[in-house]
Parts: structure tokens; sequence; C-alpha cells
């Protein structure tokens, strides 16, 4: 993130070297240029009217050889015109050259980039003007070498500057990361407060701000759970004097049809009970609907066993065989929700098997994972809807009224609760339905 | 078999209670009803009963309360905790606090009625020393069986065994909790040689009507018996 800026910083500083790499560039060059120009200087002779200059050719050879740049020079008279050299040299700015003295001026000749010298010098009286010029082609050079230097030396600098900003914020951002790390693996029943002095300096108003809101969220859900156990209060006594008072009727003598019409009544009691049981089951599962501290371990058999009694009656009544296969199987879980989907699943397979079945109860440990699973013999569930039946209020085409299509969705959700894997498949023999429950390890 | 009893119950819904009342009165029994957990600490204190119906949800101290101060007064009259909610937590609290059973509202009528019945005969049983079941009589003190009169040979550990299903009539019992209870100290009893002892009892039994039932993978059901199944 921090690399373009950083990066236009260094070209920016690259062409900000170029030009002041120029300066003295420029300096050290002049110097050559005025030695030249004295040179020259030197060469004027004055006949008595007449002036005349003195540059034999091989003088004027060395003067002009020179590396990598072209050479000029142009001596003028007084009068300005030319004496010597090279015609059409651009003069100095008028009046600028002082007596004695030397001026050093950029200027464009034959479309090249000149640098220039102008100085005077004292001829038969007056003055006359003496020019030198070369292009600048070793003067940027000497320039770009200076500013590269410069550039690499910054790079190198920007980029350990670079990478120690880098260590510094890594180091200052583990304390916050591992701090993400362990929110992010709570559960969401997970409410409590995280630890303050783990926090670093900085982070810890927001520490305190997240425990406060955990403090308020848990009081939330504590709110919800009284309430969900006045609600199971209320609705379940009513409903339990309906039952009573339609099963008194039903005790007595009364024509067929009014005999059915208490059934119904009496059918419709036990649905309304179940519902309301469900609906409740299904927000304690949630998110936030149990607390944390409900969460312990427990025994998957011991989970079976202690509900085998009512399930057996229900079994009886319908004339199926309900049998168990139980081995120890530890996990870490809500016993009332683990209770609840072991109760749905049941009865899931008492109602949809016929008299004369078979149901079978299985807890354990397969591949190092504790499991549960209850397979029955009834029409099981074709493999298109297995999915779906796990949708809220889903219900399988052709199945008889009693369900509310909310007991797998029940499953569903405490098993997502659990960080439980859900199958449902055929039983053996392709026969029937099987839905097991795989809990994590451990 | 169970003679006429008396039977409080303390449930504050008229609805439910009148409900519970007149079925447990069509049944032949006499039965009280308090809708405060005061008043019926103070009712059992008076009055003797074999059996209560106390309801968890009660206005003014609530049905938990009431059992604990009747523990605590010694009285041991056999309780039937109803409750409203379905935590497993108030079952183990309700128990732990010395309930004889726990329902869970709403219930079905009949199996309130059995249960009722398993209770009264479980605290008539541990008063007498004579156990009825239908036909079969075990005199505890004598250690002898009749079955319709006739005397009844019983080994020693098909007594157990049968005790053991007779003290939990229409319960399941893990075949787990009958080695434990029947097997001598330092001994080894394997599922199967229950297996054994309980296909004895069948044989002796079935014929009277008498019905000891399977659920596989787990244990025994002694079948609350029904003069129906005697065939006469």
């Amino acid at each position: 993130m921090l690399l373009p800026p950083v990066a236009a910083l260094l070209v920016l500083g690259a062409i900000g070297a170029y030009y002041l790499a120029l300066d003295p560039a420029n300096e050290a060059y002049d110097q050559a240029l005025i030695d030249v120009a004295i040179a020259l200087g030197e060469r004027i002779r004055v006949n008595g009217g007449d002036l005349g200059f003195d540059l034999p050719g091989a003088a004027e050879q060395v003067l002009r050889t020179d590396r990598y740049d072209t050479i000029y020079y142009l001596v003028r008279r007084p009068d300005g015109t030319r004496l010597a050299g090279d015609a059409g040299l651009p003069a100095p700015p008028r009046g600028a050259v002082p007596e004695d003295s030397v001026i050093a001026y950029d200027g464009v000749y034959h479309e090249t980039d000149l640098r220039l010298v102008a100085m005077l010098v004292p001829c038969g009286g007056r003055t006359c003007t003496i020019q030198v010029a070369e292009t600048t082609k070793k003067r940027r050079l000497l320039a770009s070498n200076i500013a590269l230097s410069g550039i690499v030396t910054s790079a190198v600098i920007a980029l350990l500057l670079l990478g120690l900003v880098w260590i510094g914020v890594k180091r200052g951002l583990t304390p916050l990361e591992d701090l993400s790390s362990e929110i992010r693996a709570r559960s969401a029943r997970d409410l409590q407060p995280i630890d303050s002095a783990r926090a670093p300096e900085e982070a810890r108003p927001l520490v305190a701000a997240l425990n406060q809101l955990f403090g308020r969220v848990e009081e939330a859900s504590a709110n919800q759970q009284r309430f969900l156990a006045n609600a199971a209060h209320q609705l379940r006594t009513p409903l339990a004097g309906l039952q009573a008072h339609t099963e008194l009727a039903l005790s007595h003598d009364f024509p067929a049809a009014q005999r059915a019409e208490l059934e119904q009544l009496r059918t419709s009691t036990i649905r309304t009970a179940r519902l309301a049981n469900q609906l409740l089951a299904l927000a304690r599962a949630e998110p936030g609907g149990s607390r944390g501290d409900v969460v312990a371990p427990a025994n998957l058999r011991a989970v079976v066993e202690e509900v085998v009694d009512e399930w057996v009656h229900r079994a009886m009544a319908k004339e199926i065989d309900l049998g168990f296969e139980l081995a120890d199987a530890s996990v870490v879980g809500d016993t009332l929700l683990l209770r609840e989907a072991l109760a749905n699943l049941v009865h899931n397979a008492l109602e949809y098997s016929p008299p004369g079945a078979h149901v079978t109860v299985r807890t354990g440990v397969r591949n190092q994972r504790p499991f549960l699973e209850v397979e029955d013999e009834g029409p099981g569930i074709p493999a298109g809807e297995r999915e779906r039946v796990l949708e809220r209020f889903y219900r399988t085409a052709g199945t008889p009224g009693t369900g509310s299509g909310l007991g797998l969705s029940i499953v569903r959700e405490i098993a997502a609760a659990h960080g439980a894997a859900i199958e449902i498949g055929a039983g053996e023999g392709g026969r029937g339905c099987k839905v097991g429950l795989t809990f994590p390890h451990g | 078999m169970i003679g006429r009893v008396r039977i409080l119950i303390v449930e504050d819904d008229a609805a439910l209670a009148s409900g519970i009342a007149r079925i447990l009165e069509g049944e032949g029994h006499a039965v009280d009803v308090m809708a405060k957990g005061e008043q019926a600490v103070l009712g059992a204190r008076q009055e003797r009963f074999d059996l209560i119906i106390l309801d968890v949800g009660l206005p003014g101290i609530d049905g938990f309360e009431v059992l604990r101060r009747l523990r605590a007064a010694g009285d041991r009259t056999p309780v039937l905790v109803l409750t409203a909610r379905d935590a497993l937590d108030d079952r183990v609290h309700g128990l732990d606090l010395g309930a004889d059973d726990y329902m869970a509202k709403p219930f079905a009528m009949p199996e309130l009625a059995a249960r009722v019945r398993a209770l009264v005969r479980r605290s008539q049983a541990q008063t007498g020393p004579k156990i009825v079941h239908g036909p079969l009589v075990l005199d505890t003190l004598a250690r002898r069986a009749t079955l319709e009169g006739a005397p009844l040979d019983l080994a020693a550990r098909e007594w157990a065994v049968l005790e053991v299903l007779l003290a939990r009539v229409e319960k399941i019992v893990s075949k787990e909790s009958i080695i434990q209870a029947v097997a001598n100290w330092g001994e080894e009893l394997t599922p199967n040689a229950i297996e054994v002892y309980v296909s004895r009892l069948r044989a002796k039994l079935d014929p009277s009507g008498i019905r000891i039932r399977t659920v596989r993978g787990f244990g025994y059901m002694l079948e609350e018996y029904k003069e129906l199944h005697a065939g006469q």
C-alpha cells in the first residue's frame, strides 16, 4: 500500500536531483571554458590601429579537442564584428558582461544547446569580447550520474525503510490480529468478555466497548430465555387442561360422529402442543438463543438413555420395535438441544414407520468422530428431496398430516450450533430412512 | 389391583386440575385439589395422602419449595411432579428434592393414570411384605411366590430379576441396572446371563398374561397387568 507513493516520491526526487546536480556540473566545466577564454585573450595582437589574432592551426586543434563535446569560440572586435572563430555564436546579454570579469550563460547554436562564457579583454585601449562555448553533453552526463547515484541510494534507503515500517506495523498489529482471530473463532453462543489485559494499549477502549456490547447481548438473550420459559409455561398448562378434558370426554359414550370430532380435537391439541415445543426449541437452537454456559461435555449415549422410557412407550403403542445400539460418544454441547434433536429424529421415525417396523437409535464413534443416528423402515425420503426437508415447514409430498415440517429444520439448527454434519440417506438395503449427525472430532 | 387411594392434586390451573381430578376419580380414587403451595404444605400435614401430584409453577411458593418443605418435615408421600418447562434441569432438580416421578405438560391422561398406579403400587409394595402383580404374588419375607394361587418355583436369580422388574412396572430397565441389582459383590454377570433368566421368567409367567417386553439393545419392561391378557 505504501509502495506507489514512495515510488512517486523517488521519481520526483530523481528529477529534483538532476536539476540540482546541473549547477555543480556547470560550475566545474564553466571554469574550464573560462581558462580557454583567458588563453584566447592572450592571442589578440595590436598592430597600431589594427587588431590581429594569432592562433596556430595546431593550437586550435588542441583547443577544439574534447572527448564528448564540440567546442566553439568567437573573438569580437570592440565594435562587435568577428575577429576570429565561429561566427554567429549567441552574444551575451547586452551590457551584462562586467569589466575584468566573465559571465556564463546558455544559448542555442545550430539548433544545439550550448553553454557559453563571455569575457572582455583590453585591445588597443578598447575592449574586445571573447566567447567560448561547448555543447552540453558531458554536463548532462555528469548531472545524470550524480542524480543516478542519488536515486540508487534513495531507493535502497526507501526499501529498507519500507521493510522496517512493515515489520514494525506487523509487530504492532500482532495483538490486534490475535484478538480478531479469537473473536472470529468464538461460537455465536459465547458471549464471555474479552480479557482486556491481553489487548494492546490502543485497542483497550475498543475491547471495553465490545465487552459492553457482549454484556448487553447476553442480557437480552437471558431476557429472551426467561420469556421463552414463561411462554412455554403459559402455553402448555392450558393445552394440558384442553387435552385432559378432551380425553375425559372421550371416556364417555358418544355417537360415532361426535366421537370422531373429539378425536380430531385431541389430535389437534397434541399437534399444537408439539408445535409450541418445536418453535421454542427452534428459538433456543438459534445463535444467541441459548447461553454459552450451558455448553458442557456430554455423552450422546447418556442423552439417549435419559429419554428411552418416553419413546419406548410411544413405540409400543404403535407396535414398532424401537431398538438401541449405544456406545459411548463424548461431545461438547447443550444437552437440552441434543435431546431435542434426538427427540425430533425419533419422533419422525416413529411417525412414518408402519406397525411391525424396526426403528434403531445408534450412538458411538466412527472414524474418530462421535455420531448419533436414527434409522427407520418408513417410506424414506427421495434422494432429490433430502436437502429440502431440512428447510422450515417443508413437507414431502403425500406424507400423512401430522407433521409441522419443523422437526428436521430444528435438527439442522441444533447440528449447526454444535458444528455437526447432518446426513440423510436410505436405511439398510435401500429401505426406509437414516438420519445421522456426525460431530467434530473430540 | 390397587385399592382406593387418596390423591392430592396441587395445580393452580383450574381446568387442568379438574380434568386430572375427574379422570382419577373415574379410576376410583378419592381426590383433593389445592391451588396454592402453602395450602398444600398445610393440607399434607393435617391429612394423609397416598400420592401428591404437584405442579412446579404455583403462585406463592413454587412446587419445588412445597416438595422441599414436605421432605424436610419427614413426609415420604410419593410425589409426581408436573412441569410446564421442559428443561432437564427441572427433572433433575425435582428428583434431587425427593420427587418420585416427573411429567412434562401436556401429557396424555392414560399415561398419567398409569404413572399414578405405578407410584401407588410401588409405595404399597415398599410398605408391605407382599408384592402383587395381577395373579402373581411375591412374599418377600417368606421368599415364596404364587401364581394364580399355585406355588411358583423361582431360582434365586430369577427371583432377583423379577423383583427388579416388579419395582419398576411400565418402566424401561436397562440390562446394566439389572446386572448391578442382581450380581453379588465381585461377581461378573454378562448381559447374556440376564437374557437367560428373563426367558425362563417369561416361560413361567407368560401363560398367566404377565408380559416382559424386550427393548432391543437396551433392556426390559414389565408391562402393567391387564385383566384382558389373562384371557379368562
